[in-house]
């Protein structure tokens, strides 16, 4: 069994008695070969993660050079033989606070071998140095690190966010946006059914038009609204229009658009 | 708005999708024949209203999404009309909402639930869910207002 992981751990200074207990006796004995190896440089192979796999063997990984703490050192319950007994390792990035005061190169090999070999139905979590390494809590840091991606990504759909940062900031200007949008929706509806209470459109030509998709979507069409004014016959002050003037609207409106299309009409804005 | 966002995918359809959706709901509103004169402004703010989320619900991609089968189902059950869903999704989200009923403990859930409360279908799904759902229906609501803002400014009287 390899033991340049325990040594780094002993250099590391976090090995707890709780540790000594939990290796078991066997652990001691290691622990005494691995004092002799102090002072030596850390062998290039091993930059000393050590997992644990069920039948407690201490098999220290191969990592990249990020360097990440053993998770099982800290914070140890005393029933935590069996919470970590499967220990979950993901592909989480850990803090480098270590790595300045470890001497020697670390080795770029790859774990994902040795690892994936020894535990394949686990998925695998690296614990960041200062936190449980309970099943429960791995899963729950887990999930809060994909929400916070997701809400990064909100951040950049909804304007005005950036400049508010925190989660709670974020999502109150979040849900502000959405209340405004339906807001919108609800005055803009309002100011539809007092435009045209017949609802004229003459969409059932509209929709046998050929597929609008097809239609040039971006073009900087001029809808030609002269000819539709100069049609109107309401008097001016007046909010609702009365329905024959409505009709001519809208065939003068479906005329120009069977030559514009409807994306020319909509891209106004 | 490109979206190149790795977690979220947040392809929109054009605005002309919504559009034509919107105008053919209105003129379905139309040919149901209750926009006489008599009847009160508020009703037919409400209709509009309602077609205008429909079709927005319609545009953004029928029942692939969870919040636009939920607009759907909402204004279904007003009409008795029966919608058809895939069974597999349907009772997937039944589950989802029964194991959802729990108090809101963390900080984070308090403030989810404010969310949840907005956008159609909340109840349903899991934070990290509604965060994908919520710029989804941000991104169509903003296409349907603008949309409804063109319609407007094109029929106002100049």
């Amino acid at each position: 069994m390899d033991l340049t992981g325990l040594k780094w751990l002993q250099q590391q200074q976090m090995v707890s008695p709780e540790f000594l207990q939990i290796v078991g006796s066997d652990g001691r004995e290691e622990l005494r070969r691995v004092e002799s190896y102090l002072g030596n440089n850390i062998y290039d192979t091993i930059d000393g993660c050590i997992s644990r796999t069920s039948s407690f063997q201490m098999e220290p990984e191969k990592n990249n050079e990020e360097n990440r703490t053993v998770a099982l050192l800290n914070k140890r319950k005393p029933e935590g033989k069996t919470e970590t007994r499967d220990q979950k390792k993901k592909k989480i990035k850990a803090e480098d606070e270590t790595e300045s005061s470890m001497k020697g190169k670390s080795n770029m090999s790859n774990t994902e071998t040795s690892s994936e070999t020894q535990k394949q139905d686990y998925i695998h979590v690296r614990a960041r140095r200062g936190e449980a390494t309970d099943r429960h809590s791995l899963a729950e840091r887990a999930r809060r690190e994909k929400i916070s991606k997701k809400m990064k990504c909100l951040q950049d759909i909804v304007p005005g966010c950036n400049k508010v940062t925190g989660k709670a900031g974020m999502l109150d200007e979040i849900i502000n946006y959405v209340q405004s949008l339906q807001q919108q929706v609800e005055f803009l509806s309002m100011k539809l059914s007092f435009l045209n209470p017949e609802l004229e459109f003459h969409i059932n030509e509209l929709s046998m038009m050929p597929d609008l998709r097809s239609f040039p979507l971006h073009q900087q069409g001029s809808l030609d609204y002269s000819v539709i004014s100069s049609n109107q016959t309401t008097s001016p002050g007046a909010k609702i229009e009365s329905s024959s003037s409505w009709d001519i609207h809208s065939q003068c409106v479906y005329n120009n658009l069977r030559t514009d299309s409807v994306s020319n009409f909509f891209s106004l804005k | 708005m490109a979206s190149a966002d790795k977690p979220i995918n947040t392809d929109v359809p054009e605005k002309d999708v919504f559009a034509l959706h919107f105008l053919q709901s209105l003129s379905n509103l139309r040919r149901q024949n209750t926009f006489n004169s008599p009847e009160k402004t508020n009703d037919r703010v409400k209709k509009i209203k309602k077609a205008a989320y429909v079709s927005m619900a319609r545009a953004a991609g029928g029942t692939s999404r969870l919040w636009s089968r939920a607009l759907l189902r909402r204004a279904a059950k007003e009409t008795n009309k029966v919608v058809r869903f895939s069974r597999r999704k349907k009772r997937v989200t039944w589950l989802r909402r029964r194991s959802n009923r729990r108090d809101p403990v963390e900080e984070e859930e308090k403030e989810a639930e404010r969310l949840r409360n907005l956008v159609p279908g909340g109840g349903a799904m899991e934070t990290s869910k509604l965060i994908e759902e919520t710029a989804y229906y941000i991104k169509c609501l903003s296409m349907q207002v603008k949309v409804m803002q063109c319609l407007v400014d094109g029929l106002s009287p100049k």
